[in-house]
Parts: C-alpha cells; structure tokens; sequence
C-alpha cells in the first residue's frame, strides 16, 4: 500500500463516522421538530475568542481523562473508575493544598503529585483483586465508583465547610493558584496554566507506548494476552502497573480546573469526566492522536450546545445524542474501514504470492 | 431434474470447471473431478492448495464463483449444507463437533430428531448401523469416554444416520495413530463394499496409497491430475502435488556433543483442580541434539513445554540449564522472560495465539519475545530501526514470502507466519530451542526450510526439543526419541530402528511393559 | 470479533454513562404546576415590552416536575402580570463552573435583563459574570453567589428560602397524626440544602413529643450524585417502605423525583399511613389513588421568588444581595389541600407564629436539633 492510499484509509473512518453522525443528528432535529437549518448554521460558526478558550481548556480535561481510559484500553483492561479515581484525587489534592502545609508553588506541585498518588491507589486496588483474586476490574471499578463518591461526601463533611447550601474543602492560597493563560485579549476566559500537564500527558502517552518496551509490553498484552505471556510478559504486574499508571492520570483530571478555577473541592465540583473520558477515548481509539481529535469535538459540541440551547431553542440531550451517534459511528465505521484494509492487505499478500515462483527447496536436502 | 439420458449414472459427482475466488487469492480454478460411485476417491494436494475451499463447495458451506456440481446424474446447486445433506452428501470435518457430556445417541440424533425420533427406534437404528459397519459403539456411552478413532466413527455414524451415500472425509487420518488409521481403513472398505462413495482428503501419501481406488491431486487450486494406486509411487505423487522434487527430513552426521545443556528431574505438574498433568518427567539434551518427543496430542506435550518455558510452573522437580558464561543454573522458579533471556527459543504450538500479534506489522512481531534483547530494544527504549532492520533480514533469509515488513501478520499465510516466527526464534544465538509442532500446516516448501535451518542451528551446538504429531519428521530430525503417554515419559527410542509401528504402539500404550 | 464486541460493550457502557450521570444540584423539590406541557409562555411571550428575562435551568430543565418547573410558574406570572419575556437554557448534566459561566454570559450578551440561574450550584457562575456584565441583574435561586466577590456586587441576588421553617411546621404536623409515636424522613443527597429539610423537621417534630423516634434516610452519602438523589424513585421507595414496614407512620421526603417512591409506597401500606410531600402541593399531582395519603406538603414558593424578582426588575426596585423567603414573607409554609390537616392547623400556626416572632429559632443542621 502507498503512502496516499493508506493516508486515505486513515482519514476515512472518522469522515465517515462523523458523516454519519450528521445524518443521525439531523434526522433526530427533524423528528424532534427542531430547526435543522438554524442547528447546523449555530454549530458550524466559528467560536468567539472566549468560546475557543472554553473548548481547549474542556479538551484538556477531556484529554486527560480519555488517556487514562486508554492505557487501560490499550491492554483490554477495562478502567470504567476513571471517574472515581479522579474524585477521590482531586479531593486528596484539594483538601492537602487546601491545609496550606507548603508555600506558594510548592504546595501545588506537591499537591498535583498527591493527586497522582491518590488516583493510583484508588485504581490500585482494582488492580490488585483483579490479580489476586480474579475480580473483574469492570465490576470492582464500578464498585469503587460508588465508593469513592461515599467517600468523599463523607470526608467533605468532615474537613470540608459550607458556604451557602454548598460544601468544600478549604479555599486554596492564592499563592498556590496556578495563573490562566491569556490567549485573547478581549475574553474574559483564560486558558487554565494546568491545561498544559495536557499536551504533557499525551507527548509522554505516545512515547510510552510507541517507543518503549513497557509500551510494547502493554500493547502485546492488549493485542494478545496469549501471545504476550509466551513472549515473557508478566501480565500480572502488567495489570497492576497499567491500573496505577492509569489512575495517576486519573488524578491529573481535576487539576486544571482546582488551581486554575475552583480553588477548592465541593458539591459543584464537575463529575462525570471519567465517563466522558472512556467515550473520548473509543472515539480517538485509544490513540494519543486521536483522542485529542476526540477531545476537541466533544468539548467543541458542549460549547456549541450553549449557543444552540439559547439561540435555536434546541435541547442540550440532543447535543448529548449526537455525542452518544458520533461514538457509536466511529466504533462501527473503523470495524468496516479495518476490515477493508484486511482485505487489501491480504490481496496485497495474494499478489506477491502471484508474482513469485512457488517455493522451492534452496538446496537439495541431505 | 435431469438425469441423465443413460439412466442411472455411474458417477457420484462431477466437478465441471469449478472456480471460487476471494479478494487477492484464487482458491480455486477450473477444477475438473469426476468421483465413480462406488469407489474411495483421494484428493491430494499441500496445505494451502485449495482443497478445503473445494470441499466446502460441495458441502455447500460455500457457492463457487463458477462452474457447475453434478450429483448422481443430477445438476445441483447448493445454497447451505442442508442442500447437499438432501442430496446424500455428508461431511467428517477434522476437527469433531461432538458434545462431550452427551451420549453417543444423544450426539447423532441433535438435530436429526425427525428420523427416528431419540428413543428405542433411534437406537435401534444406531446398532444396526454400527453392526453393518462393524463400528461397535454403545449408543448409550458418554462422548467423553470414547478414545479418538471411535469418535471419528460417531462423526462418520452421524453422517449415515442422516442417510448419505457420499461422505466427505477432511483428513480424518490427522489425529489417528497408526494403528487407528488400519482400523479407519476397514470400516472405509466395508462402507465403500456397501455402495457408499468415500472422498478422502489427505496429504499423506502412503495412506492415500493404500486405500484409494482414484487420486486426484490438486496444486495451486486447481486439479493437474487423476491416477490410480497402482500407476503411482508416493514420490511420483509427491512431485504432481509439489511439481517438484519431495524432500524429506533426514539427519546428517549426529553433531550430539557430551555437554549436557538442560537437565529435567522429576518434574511433577498439576492442574486447577489438583489433578496430575504430568508426572515423574526426567531427561536430557545436549547441546548439539535433538530430542523428539512423541505422543497422542493431549497427553501433556503442551504442559511439558508450557512448563519449560516458565508460563506454568510445577509442585516438584527441577529444571537446570548449563550454558557456558553461567554454569549451571536452577531455573525451575524463573519467569518466562529470564529463560528467553537466558537464549531459550520458542515455537509454539498455535503460532496465531502464542506466537503472533496478528493485527501488528510483521516488524513489531520481531520485537516479541525479545522485548529485553538487541537489536529491537536499546536499554528501556525500543529500538525501532533495529528491529526493522533485523525483520528485513528474516524475511530474505527465512523466504518469508511477504510485501514488505508493515504487513501485519495476519495477512500472511500460515506457511510464511511460521517461516517468520522460525526465523525471530533462532535470532539472538539462542542455546535451547523448543518446537512444538513447527512445521504442522505449512507447505512443503516452507517445511523443507524449516527443517534445514534447525539441522544447521543444531550442527552449530542448538539444542532442541522437538514435540511433533508427524512421526516422519520426528524420526527425521530426532537424535533420540521419547514417548509421552498420559503425563509420563515412557519409552526411549533410537530414530536410526525405530518404525512408526513401534512408536504407534508406545504412543497408545499397547507396548508398556506391565 | 471478539474484539469488536468488547470495544461495544465499552461504547455501550460509555454511553450509558453520558446519559446517565445526573443533575448536581436539585434541592428537595418535586411537581409545582404538573408539568403537563402547557403552551410555551416564553416563545409567546417574545414581543412583550417588560423585563426581558434569561432562564438558566438546572440539569433536567423545564418539565422535571421539579424546582425548575417552580420557577417557570412564576415566570408565567410575570409574563401576564408585567408583561415579561423570556427565554431558557438547559444544563446539560456533568459541567463545570466554566459551561455555566458560559450559559450566563451568552444569555446576557443575547440582551436577557435580568438573567435567573436556577439551584446554587450556579453560584460562583454567577458571581464571575455579574461582575463582567454590571448592567445585566443576576439572581441565583438557593445561591451564595453574593459571598463570593470580594466587594458586593450591586446587580446580583441571591433568593433563599427557610427550607427549615417550612420542615418544622410539617415536622408539627407530622407529630402530631403519628399514632406509633415513629416518623421517617428520606433524603436525597446527604448535603447541607437537604440537611436543612432534616433538622427543621426533626425540631418540630421533637417539639410536639420528645420521645417520638424518627427514622432518617438519605438515599446516597455522595452530595455531587444528583441522580440517586433526586431521580431514583425506586431508592424513594424501598427506604419509604422499610420505614413503614418498621412501624413508622408518617414520611416525608426531601428527594425531588425519588418522592414519587415514597408515595408509591405510602400507598402499598395502607390506611393510617402518611407521606408528606415537599416544595409545591403536592396532593394535587399524585394519583388520585395516592391523594389519601398526603398529608400536606411544605411550600417553597420558588415561584414567588421569581416573579417577585422579575417585577423588581421591572419597577427598578432590585436588591442585591441575599432576599431570604421565610415564613414571614409566606416564602415557605405548608399546604392544606385533602383537609386532613384542618383538625391541627390552629396548632402548626400556633408554631408558625412563634418562628415568626423569633421565640422559636429553627436549627438549620440535624446535629443541632436537641
């Protein structure tokens, strides 16, 4: 295959998918009565300066959250406890930071790596009965989800304090704030500094998994755990290791939004990232690349769905159907697109075979 | 319906120009056959050569692109297997579809209850069969319980309850030992003496010999011959299926030196549930030698290497590797990933599950198994320009017929896969090489190769452990041979005397001393 | 493909969860007007010349049967009393602070004066865009937002009700029918807002017999878990019935939609058992099977709060800051409908007479509550 015709089977799957996802969309507009025409003119203009603001700095986080999925993804371990572990972490983070123990920037670099910790013990345990005692780490994730939104609601009564009908940890010092980026001039929404433990995130993402025998030993053990265990991969401590890494960055998750905005952890500190997380990451399949491509368009529709809510009076769940059409589009459409390389492939193999004579002997045997 | 003119037709099926392709690959064309009623008809050809395809068109699993099907005089097309069973036709697949914890009678009347119902007529019409044939199954005995060849005869009752008169036969020697196959061959005999027409696929060619009344050999998808028994020689058969010259597996000079390179002692190895996998398993190999291991599939081949390599490991016993820079080292605790550094090579015996990455560039599949050594990896990085460069030299090397090294290696053929995964093991120098089975499903060409480059590894001081079903190969390239026979070692053959029967009967235990 | 299956059943549960995770922020709250949709006041409203108002919903928006809907009634009201306009936007579950800020700030570029955000967790939201847009009026239903700036802001509100004065007076009521001497109370979440609903209800309770055991429940200890809060009525219902199986006779719940399960349950238990509902009357929108068993329900006239605040906004009569909605101003209260009260009101208004004079000093914490 040449360069351009496998650059096209490349491109083809997310145009396809995201094709798709339009007609969905549209349909569903025209059964729920919505202006069709009206939805596409909002949701195609271009952002303002402080709407592009809004979108990288939910990417980031989105981002974030998708890498996390995917290291587990990448190894057929299903992580669903992104969203826990990032709860927890961000908590841990904000109740540490919060204590003020350590000045100005220190707390907050010491703060992000209390965030890492925490995440990674939380996904630890799920690796851990998975290893020790055979427990679904889908089933324990989940469980531990559960636990760990108990568990900060109770923790957040202990040490947290009310402002109003709200509850959170304690205001972090504003010397351990981290300062938003100013990327408009006339917005007045900045870029969140910790936005950029994004590009971090993926950079080392890629290099782990494409340029180092950890990653390959990850990916083997995704592509064929069968495989991988007769190579000599510990696939064991594989779990273990791939549930923590993938819980450290869990825990990155709620940094940006803690020191860039929210100073602190309460009832109206945003959930649910780890579940859009796992989206995020099919939709970029697992892919550091992609899933940044993955990032962007689900951050770009919630804004968007803003617009759309108050201009075209259309509802955000059809925002969210859409989001809910495009994965879906994008699972089936790079099952059909793989296939077809297969095929190619394959006819790729046949044509070789063609051009060459059968096999012989290179020399008469004994 | 148009039968043909001159009555009933002596032929039970004829194959006109039949042609079938897939995307890349022509799997058949212009396949011509004619089958005689009455007879046993062999069809011949390498692993990859279009018989299977050509036989699942006529089962009706799939259409041919073109050509026509004649059954008894009759033009027929076939949508699904059910059209073919309606016509008479049946089919023994190699691998048998029987429910273990069901009963012989319970596993020929799933899914033909309309005839006889499941009760005494169904039963009644299983030993009238079984005597005919001279079978001897219990209709009421458990699957589970039957050895081998008699589950073959369920398989092949199966197909005559259903009433066919043409049986399809997919290599149904495979996994019979010798002994079984004779047995095979009668009940073939007695159901040809009753009128039922036999098509017996095969590669191997004394057994073709013996019992089929026509040949047709097939290569490259298509048939380039017919002949019978008596005009041929196995070698002249060999050469129509290959058109060249067959080769064999031989050994040179024995390069057998007196340095003992790993030691095995006492090996015991349980399953989940506690019971023994294998027992008491001793021996040695030197460096410079081939040991053969020998035995009916199932009867812990696949624990023994299992256990060698590290990914199980045994309650007692110990496993010793002398090389030269580390002495002798205890190796029974250590993970798979120190033996393969210490230069323990491994083939297995499901390339595609134990040996591949299917959906990764060949390139990536050099890296496994060698994820700790040069050239694919520098300290904790890999190195991607080594390992491409290394994959390169395989491929010229091991003639790994492939477009190039990005190719992932499900595209390729199960002969070139193993060529590759031969190619990786012998990489790095390696002091101990495990082959399970290493040239089972590959052509003949690729097979030759296979066994010349173990013979030339172990004349540089290899040593190897050889497991294999085929007995010609095991003879061939063995030093010395040994039997397993349900999880113990229990016979000691030199391949110089041995005959196949010999092995046979050690491999079914009818030559255990008491 | 094995592999493709898996990689479904991941898109599966991963969309499951986009629909799934729910609202943060809904207070004890259930039906106000029934929802039933009713004509679109706002899209008819559009070329009314009074105050032109931005609605900014909690998660579930208009229709939730819940405090969203409380609101939309007083903005009908405004809209035929002062000849309001208007226009919503929905939340989306699972934001932050930013999508909020955004909300807010499109509908006051779009020209909405004044802009109601409705549940606090619209709070810090509001306080960032009321300081961006000081010509634009803020108000948050339930809000701190007017704590959060450093200086007050002169265009933001915060409209809070006496959750507790309400809960004391049905806590009264509740007292007073028990015969078995056992009352249950079903929480949402286990924050502070619901926390109020407890120790006002506990306080009266304890007021009329000290020794009147109350069972508590909250349906989930997570405060950010809106959704098995607020939207579970099957939760409701199990701890309603554990609650009435235990001997208790009357409940009342501060669960939004998971109060349907209480009523569900009140129902299988049969005469002599009660249920209390919360925000709105809500004996007017149960069945009619359940009507029997409500015994009142305590008040929270968020639609007052909304239609006070936008004819403020049209007589230039704001006040910023916090505008609390006691039971002085009958911000909350109780309901009468089904007549089954009418035996003790003398002695709920004898209680309600007695907050409102200051003798009575209604705890806001359950630990509180002697």
């Amino acid at each position: 295959m040449n360069l351009a015709k496998r650059a096209a089977l490349g491109l083809a799957a997310p145009v396809l998918a995201l094709v798709v996802a339009a007609v969905v969309a549209s349909l569903v507009l025209v059964g729920t009565g919505d202006d069709v025409a009206g939805f596409w003119k909002t949701l195609l203009t271009w952002p303002q300066g402080r709407n592009i603001v809004n979108i990288l700095n939910a990417s980031a986080i989105l981002y974030i959250s998708g890498v996390a999925a995917a290291i587990g993804f990448r190894m057929n371990l299903f992580n669903i406890g992104v969203e826990g572990q990032y709860r927890v972490a961000t908590f841990a983070a904000a109740a540490f930071a919060g204590a003020g123990w350590l000045p100005g920037k220190l707390n907050t670099v010491v703060a992000v790596l209390v965030a890492m910790l925490a995440g990674a013990l939380w996904a630890g345990i799920a690796g851990l009965l998975r290893t020790t005692r055979g427990v679904s780490e889908v089933i324990s994730t989940i469980m531990l989800n559960a636990i760990a939104g108990s568990l900060v609601g109770y923790l957040l009564t202990r040490v947290g304090s009310s402002t109003g009908n709200t509850r959170s940890t304690k205001q972090i010092e504003q010397g351990s704030w981290v300062g938003g980026i100013t990327i408009f001039g006339d917005s007045p929404t900045k870029l969140f500094g910790l936005s950029l433990v994004a590009v971090v995130v993926g950079v080392l993402f890629w290099l782990l998994l494409n340029r180092t025998r950890f990653g390959f030993d990850l990916r083997a053990s995704g592509a064929s755990e069968t495989a991988a265990v007769a190579s000599g991969v510990d696939v064991r401590r594989m779990i273990v290791i791939s549930m923590l890494m993938s819980g450290a960055v869990a825990g990155l998750i709620g940094m940006p939004t803690l020191f860039g905005d929210a100073h602190n952890y309460g009832s109206s500190f945003q959930t649910g990232i780890g579940f859009a997380g796992i989206a995020v990451a099919l939709l970029g399949r697992n892919n550091p690349v992609g899933i940044a491509f993955g990032a962007l368009i689900f951050a770009f529709l919630t804004e968007q769905g803003n617009l759309l809510n108050i201009l075209v009076g259309v509802s955000p769940d059809i925002v969210a159907v859409t989001q809910g059409v495009i994965v879906i589009a994008v699972v089936i459409a790079y099952e059909i697109v793989r296939r077809y390389r297969v095929r190619l492939e394959q006819a790729s193999v046949g044509e070789q075979l063609e051009a060459q004579p059968a096999p012989q002997p290179k020399e008469p045997v004994s | 319906m148009s039968t043909s003119a001159t009555g009933p037709s002596t032929h039970a099926i004829e194959l006109r120009g039949i042609g079938k392709r897939f995307p890349g690959v022509i799997a058949n064309h212009d396949v011509d056959i004619t089958i005689r009623t009455g007879t046993i008809h062999a069809l011949v050809g390498e692993n990859g050569a279009g018989k299977s395809t050509l036989m699942k068109i006529l089962y009706g699993v799939q259409k041919p692109d073109e050509g026509s099907i004649t059954v008894n005089g009759k033009h027929v097309t076939f949508s699904t297997p059910a059209d073919a069973i309606a016509e008479g036709i049946g089919m023994v697949f190699q691998h048998f579809m029987l429910a273990d914890n069901l009963t012989v009678l319970e596993n020929v009347t799933l899914g033909a209850e309309k005839l006889h119902g499941i009760g005494d007529s169904a039963r009644e019409e299983i030993l009238k069969i079984s005597r005919r044939y001279g079978f001897a199954l219990d209709p009421d005995e458990l699957v589970e319980t039957l050895g081998v060849g008699e589950r073959q005869r369920v398989e092949i009752l199966k197909v005559l309850y259903r009433g066919a008169r043409i049986i399809i036969l997919d290599e149904p020697t495979a996994v019979l030992v010798p002994q079984e196959v004779d047995a095979l061959f009668d009940n073939l005999r007695q159901l040809k003496d009753q009128g039922h027409t036999l098509i017996f696929i095969s590669h191997k060619l004394d057994e073709v010999l013996a019992v089929a009344d026509d040949i047709t050999v097939i290569r490259r998808g298509t048939t380039v011959a017919t002949v019978e028994p008596a005009d041929v020689t196995a070698r002249k058969l060999a050469e129509l299926m290959v058109g060249s010259e067959l080769p064999s597996p031989s050994t040179e000079e024995s390069t057998v030196t007196d340095r003992v390179l790993l030691s095995v002692s006492g090996i015991e190895l349980r399953d989940a549930a506690g019971r023994p996998e294998l027992t008491g398993i001793s021996f040695e190999i030197h460096a410079g030698e081939v040991l053969g291991i020998a035995g009916v599939e199932g009867n812990g081949q696949s624990e023994l290497v299992e256990t060698l390599i590290g990914m199980r490991h045994p309650v007692a016993g110990t496993v010793r590797l002398r090389t030269s820079e580390e002495g002798d080292q205890d190796i029974t605790r250590w993970s798979t990933r120190e033996r393969r550094e210490a230069g323990i090579g491994y083939i297995p015996e499901d390339r595609q599950r134990h040996g591949l990455l299917l959906d990764s560039p060949l390139w990536e599949n050099r890296i496994l198994g060698h994820q700790t050594r040069p050239p694919s990896v520098k300290g904790p990085w890999l190195d991607v320009k080594g390992a491409r460069d290394d994959s390169q030299r395989i491929v010229s090397a091991y003639d790994v017929r492939t477009p190039g090294i990005d190719t992932t290696a499900r595209a390729l053929s199960g002969g070139n896969q193993q060529k590759f995964i031969v190619g990786r093991e012998m990489s790095g120098d390696p002091i101990l090489l495990m082959a399970s089975h290493p040239t089972r499903g590959v052509d003949v060409g690729a097979q030759a190769q296979i066994w010349d480059h173990i013979k030339r590894a172990r004349s540089e001081g290899l040593a190897v452990l050889l497991i294999s079903a085929d007995l010609d190969e095991l003879i061939g390239l063995s030093d010395s041979i040994r039997v397993l026979l349900r999880g113990r070692l229990v016979g000691e053959f030199d391949p110089q005397t041995v005959t196949p029967q010999e092995l046979g009967s050690a491999m079914t235990g009818a030559g255990e001393d008491a | 493909m094995r592999r493709f299956s898996k990689i479904a059943a991941v898109a599966l549960v991963g969309a499951l969860a986009l629909a799934g995770c729910g609202s943060g922020s809904g207070s004890g709250s259930s039906t106000s007007d029934g929802s039933k949709a009713v004509a679109d006041a706002c899209k008819s409203s559009s070329n009314n010349q009074g105050p032109k108002v931005g609605l900014a919903y909690d998660v579930g928006g208009r229709g939730d049967q819940s405090f969203n809907d409380s609101a939309y009634a007083g903005m009908e009201k405004a809209i035929s009393d002062v000849d309001a306009s208007c226009t919503e936007a929905k939340a989306a579950p699972d934001e932050n602070d930013t999508i909020r800020a955004e909300r807010l700030r499109t509908l006051a570029e779009g020209g909405f004066n004044p802009v109601i955000a409705i549940g606090f967790i619209y709070s810090p939201a509001a306080a960032t865009v009321a300081a961006e847009y000081p010509k634009t009026n803020f108000a948050v239903i339930d809000g701190y937002s007017t704590t959060i700036p450093k200086a007050p802001l002169k265009n933001l509100s915060d409209l809070v009700f006496a959750e507790e004065q309400g809960s004391y007076l049905v806590g009264v009521a509740a007292a007073l029918k028990s015969k078995a001497k056992h009352v249950g109370f079903v929480g949402g979440t286990h924050g502070d807002l619901i926390k109020k609903f407890e120790a006002g209800y506990s306080a009266g309770v304890k007021s009329v017999d000290p020794s009147i055991k109350i069972d508590v429940q909250y349906l989930t200890e997570d405060p950010n878990d809106g959704k098995t809060g607020f939207e579970n009525p099957t939760g409701g219902k199990d701890a309603a019935t554990a609650m009435y199986e235990s001997g208790a006779d009357v409940v009342y719940h501060a669960a939004g939609k998971s109060g349907l399960g209480v009523f569900d349950a009140v129902q299988t238990a049969g005469d002599g058992k009660w249920a209390i509902g919360v925000d709105s009357d809500q004996y007017l929108t149960v069945d009619k099977a359940q009507k029997p068993h409500i015994l009142t329900s305590m008040l929270k006239r968020i639609d007052t709060a909304v239609f006070d605040y936008v004819k403020a906004n049209a007589d230039k009569s704001v006040k910023s800051g916090f505008v609390a909605y006691d039971l002085k101003v009958n911000g909350v209260g109780y309901s009468k409908s089904g007549g089954f009260v009418d035996d003790i009101s003398d002695k709920i208004d004898a209680a309600a007479e007695k907050i409102k004079s200051g003798e009575i000093v209604v705890p806001t914490d359950p630990a509180k509550v002697k």
